[in-house]
């Protein structure tokens, strides 16, 4: 046969053929191809040939996909799964603790897929999400982004560069009270405009999106707003009384006197309540209402203000095409002609960030929503995977120890012709099945931590929504089969690897070398556990720490009333009446809780530089109260006696701050204000103490003090020792005689002072928890060993018991080598957790000195759950009666 | 199989199958088919059709013998079966009922 066709379509051919069909096609192919040579050519025949094979590619044609054996495979496989099975229910104990510990681990990994899915779907109902940017300021060179820009920047940005469709901006400053026919609704929300509704895709229930919020004096209300105002009425064209009272959706508690801005109308309404955002809002107001809230004087006008950072959301639509590097690039250069001239920010430069990267994303300031930083994803997803990995490591252990048993098994199977890639795929469907059942467990585990995680302080201001839904079953069962896979890989290998003879033959002499392989396992195992029960110690103790830390001012006893715009001293004047009561001030926030406000000063003489000093407003009685003594000069001055805001006291540390040797030479120095622009003098210093968060900086900060009293927010009660709730409750009988009708709210100031730390300890609980799993999953691993070695040795003790052993020694014999990993464990383990926790310690301010005492602690723990693992199998094999073990087969 | 019918295209093989008499496969089929309809067959087409009508019932194989072109490959010989027969004569049938129906054809009915 002098002519072959193009060999790669034959082989195409023979590939794709059903075995059926493919001698007889394949004959009546070459027939017609022959032919063809002769009559056409061979070029000819080729193509015809290429042709014919192209079009045979039809699904009548093709093979089945599941393999060419496909009968045959099925039987095979349900022997695996059949046998698989028997295994499982067969050795319930070792089954028992694959399981369990898969599922642990498991269940872990699917929250943290839970918490991300959840993530990931923020933002993706905006049609346009892929040319969606926010645009970021950044103020200085390392400083954290904010999420804030100056009100003009979209704007003028639209003007200057021809890259944008839409571009909107979201100013700050809608906060207070809707009102219409009685009812009142509370809404915080911005000012924006009809570009709004072009750039992000929140469709309107009622109303227009096209002219929406175009014309002056008009809002849009989110339907649950709307229904508590006009319930089932449609609010379109409706007339709304909007009171102002400074509201903010940043700041929880901020709150000014109400201001009547006058009567709105709706023009729409928002049903957002099922879309997932990164934008939180009650109310839209139109930006064109700005200009006569301007000429009234109510809120500051902004339009050509490129100083005030802080006050509004920019975000643009590019054009199609555009890339976002485009977009930076143009950033930059917009901001340096923007604010290289400006003296106080000039560093100041913009870039942006995609709609769909807020959440989660980077670490950015004055972001809308609280919400975890895209690093803590990542350390829990790595923590997660820790677990996982030491899940199956548990799992190959134990089936490689197990499989010595089953030699026999794997031999008769390969002198019956099983390849090597049928005993893996026993193995693995033997895996698989494992994961199956931990899955169901999982997702049981799953509903119970997931309750306990969503009761964590720092989630529940998370809003998650950790529902489970269809696809993510899906993507569950994958990530079990992966994980089975991955699991039953190795044991799969190394089982089916075994010669067949020596399989049947006996099973003594295989184990030495894997299980020098199994130590390891085990002995990296508790490493991890060490490291994750030290570190939670240490986590635990630093919240501790902070609990317990030496404020410089003396918080206990005294109780924090929020003013909710009542007269202080009107209060104070009857809180003092109130038996129980020591003494009463007044402050403008509680320090060291996370409020803090700064002051600038400028020595007037040499108009250095400005300093900028925290600023705390607070009366006379504030210092006295918490117990803080003067080191020089007196303390501030009471009302009616002068000018307040001439005098202000210091701290120690703003002594030094601003330049004196000691406290006293401070005492009549004169400083400028720059703010306020007026001289104030500095008549005390009072001891350091400390005013702003722990976790802020280990130095005290520099701190000014002022008798301001239209700042004052809080009154800071100091009662009796006796029957302080008995106190309280007559506190609140006064508050509610003077009548301002709000309810009387209270802290203790240690209790706020403990709850700022939360983070902290919630930080501590989910190390924790990890490590109890951490330890958990290595103790069973190390239960499933113990089980394995006693029961192989089961006649071996009998006949050292008939001979004569005493138990203890037969527990001894039987626990050294355990007893051995564990103690290599520690000694690994120790340094690690030492210079893994002394590198994050050293880096949080104020922290806890690290002590070898938590790794004592660690380990003694660890070694105790080890004994009592080992324990729990060497002794109860000891107590055997020999005549049965000597019967055991 | 469901569809226990015949198709346009299924007929003419079967057709072609009769006429072959113990020689129909796939390219003789073709060139059956080719010869009478004087339209381009595809081998592949011919090739699912026959198993089709085999998978039906209207047809049965055995495997033939080799011939020199074809190497070790053995053609896979078709014939018709009862059934087969049976379903092309119905066919057969309603056509021709269907025919002495058209008026134009008889102009006197």
């Amino acid at each position: 046969m002098s002519h072959n066709p193009p060999k790669i379509f034959l082989k195409f051919f023979r590939w794709f053929c059903h075995p059926r069909l493919k001698k007889p096609i394949e004959g009546d192919l070459m027939e017609l191809y022959e032919e063809r040579v002769k009559i056409d050519g061979k070029r000819k025949a080729d193509l015809g040939f290429i042709k014919d094979v192209l079009l045979l590619f039809r699904p009548s044609i093709i093979k089945p996909a599941d393999g060419t054996y496909r009968i045959n495979n099925y039987g095979m496989l349900k022997n695996y799964f059949k046998v698989g099975i028997r295994n499982t229910l067969k050795y319930k104990m070792f089954s028992f603790i694959n399981v369990f510990g898969l599922a642990v681990a498991m269940s872990v990994c699917m929250l943290i897929i839970l918490m991300l899915a959840d993530q990931q779907s923020s933002d993706q109902f905006h049609e346009k999400r892929d040319r969606i940017y926010r645009v970021l300021g950044k103020p200085f060179k390392g400083s954290v982004p904010y999420a804030t820009t100056a009100y003009p920047t979209t704007n003028e940005l639209k003007k200057e560069y021809p890259l944008f469709d839409q571009v909107v901006s979201l100013r700050f400053g809608v906060g207070g009270e809707v009102t219409f026919n009685q009812k009142n609704a509370e809404v915080r929300g911005f000012f924006t405009d009809n570009s709004f509704f072009d750039v992000f895709s929140f469709s309107l229930v009622e109303g227009n999106k096209t002219t929406a919020l175009s014309k002056a004096r008009t809002i849009v209300l989110t339907k649950e707003k709307a229904y508590q105002l006009f319930n089932t009425e449609n609010p379109i064209g409706k007339h709304v009384q909007f009171t102002n009272k400074g509201l903010s959706i940043l700041n929880p508690d901020s709150e000014t006197d109400p201001v009547d801005w006058g009567l709105y109308t709706v023009v729409g309404v928002i049903d957002n309540e099922n879309l997932k955002s990164h934008l939180t809002f009650d109310v839209l107001v139109s930006s064109s209402s700005l200009a006569t809230l301007h000429e009234a004087n109510l809120i500051d006008d902004l339009t050509q203000n490129w100083d005030m950072t802080t006050d509004s959301y920019g975000y643009v639509v590019l054009k199609e095409g555009i890339s976002q590097r485009k977009l930076d690039h143009s950033l930059v250069d917009f901001a340096e002609r923007k604010y290289a001239d400006n003296e106080d920010l000039p560093e100041y430069t913009y870039f942006s960030q995609s709609i769909t990267r807020i959440t989660p994303g980077i670490v950015v300031s004055n972001e809308i929503k609280f919400r975890l930083p895209e690093r803590a994803y990542w350390v829990l997803s790595f923590m997660a995977v820790i677990i996982m990995i030491m899940a199956c490591v548990n799992y190959v252990n134990l089936s490689v120890a197990r499989s010595l048993s089953r030699t026999r098994e794997i031999g008769v199977r390969k002198v019956n012709g099983a390849t090597r890639k049928n005993l893996v795929y026993q193995f693995l469907t033997e895996s698989v099945i494992t994961v199956m059942f931990s899955l169901f467990m999982a997702v049981f585990i799953l509903s119970i931590i997931k309750e306990g995680f969503m009761n964590l302080w720092v989630i529940e201001h998370l809003d998650f929504n950790l529902n489970l839904s269809g696809p993510l079953y899906l993507l569950f069962f994958f990530f079990a089969l992966v994980v089975g896979v991955l699991a039953g890989i190795y044991p799969a290998l190394i089982i089916s690897r075994r010669e067949p003879v020596s399989a049947l033959k006996s099973d003594a002499s295989i184990s030495s070398g894997k299980f020098g392989l199994q130590k390891v396992l085990n002995v990296s195992q508790f490493v991890v556990s060490l490291l994750f029960i030290v570190t939670s110690i240490v986590i635990y103790k630093q919240f501790k720490h902070y609990t317990a830390f030496e404020y410089g001012f003396d918080a206990k006893n005294v109780v924090n009333i929020p003013l909710q715009n009542n007269d202080y001293e009107l209060l104070a004047h009857e809180f003092n009446t109130v038996g129980g009561v020591m003494k009463v001030s007044a402050c403008e926030y509680v320090p060291a809780t996370g409020t803090e406000s700064s002051v600038d000063f400028v020595h007037p003489k040499t108009e250095e530089e400005h300093k900028e000093l925290l600023f705390l407003s607070c009366n006379e009685q504030f210092l006295p109260n918490l117990e803080l003594k003067m080191v020089a000069g007196k303390g501030l001055p009471a009302k009616g006696s002068g000018e307040l805001d001439r005098y202000v006291v210091i701290n120690e540390a703003a002594t030094v701050k601003l330049g004196f040797a000691n406290p006293q030479e401070s005492i009549g120095e004169f400083f400028l204000d720059k703010s306020r622009k007026n001289m104030v003098e500095i008549i005390g210093v009072v001891e350091n103490f400390r005013a702003s968060l722990l976790i802020g900086g280990d130095e005290i900060r520099p701190l000014v003090l002022q008798n301001r009293e239209e700042s004052f927010k809080y009154l800071n009660v100091k009662i009796s020792d006796v029957n302080p709730m008995e106190t309280i409750s007559n506190l609140e009988e006064k508050w509610e005689t003077i009548g301002s009708g709000r309810t009387f709210e209270y802290d203790f100031y240690e209790d706020q002072l403990a709850t700022t730390h939360k983070a902290v300890f919630d930080v501590a609980s989910v190390i924790g928890y990890i490590s109890f799993l951490a330890i958990l999953i290595s103790c069973l691993g190390l239960l499933g060993m113990a089980i394995y070695n006693t029961e192989r040795r089961t006649k071996e003790i009998g006949i050292r018991k008939v001979l004569g052993a005493a138990e203890i020694k037969i527990v001894l014999g039987l626990s050294r080598g355990f007893l051995k990993l564990l103690i290599i464990s520690i000694v690994i383990a120790a340094p690690l957790s030492y210079l893994f926790n002394t590198l994050w310690l050293n880096n949080f301010p104020n922290r806890v000195d690290f002590g070898i005492g938590s790794i004592i602690l660690g380990s003694a723990v660890l070694l105790t759950l080890g004994l009592i693992t080992i324990g729990s199998q060497t002794i109860r094999a000891s107590r055997k009666n020999p005549v049965e073990s000597l019967k055991y087969e | 199989m469901k569809n226990k019918g015949l198709g346009e295209f299924e007929e003419l093989v079967l057709l072609a199958v009769c006429i072959l008499q113990g020689s129909a496969y796939g390219i003789s089929v073709k060139k059956e088919v080719e010869k009478h309809s004087g339209r381009s067959i595809l081998l592949g087409a011919v090739h699912i059709t026959l198993y089709r009508l085999q998978d039906k019932g209207f047809l049965k194989s055995e495997l033939g013998g080799n011939t020199e072109k074809r190497g070790d490959r053995r053609k896979r010989l078709f014939s018709i079966t009862d059934t087969g027969m049976q379903q092309l004569r119905a066919a057969q049938e309603v056509r021709q009922k269907m025919w002495q129906f058209i008026p134009q054809l008889n102009p006197e009915a």
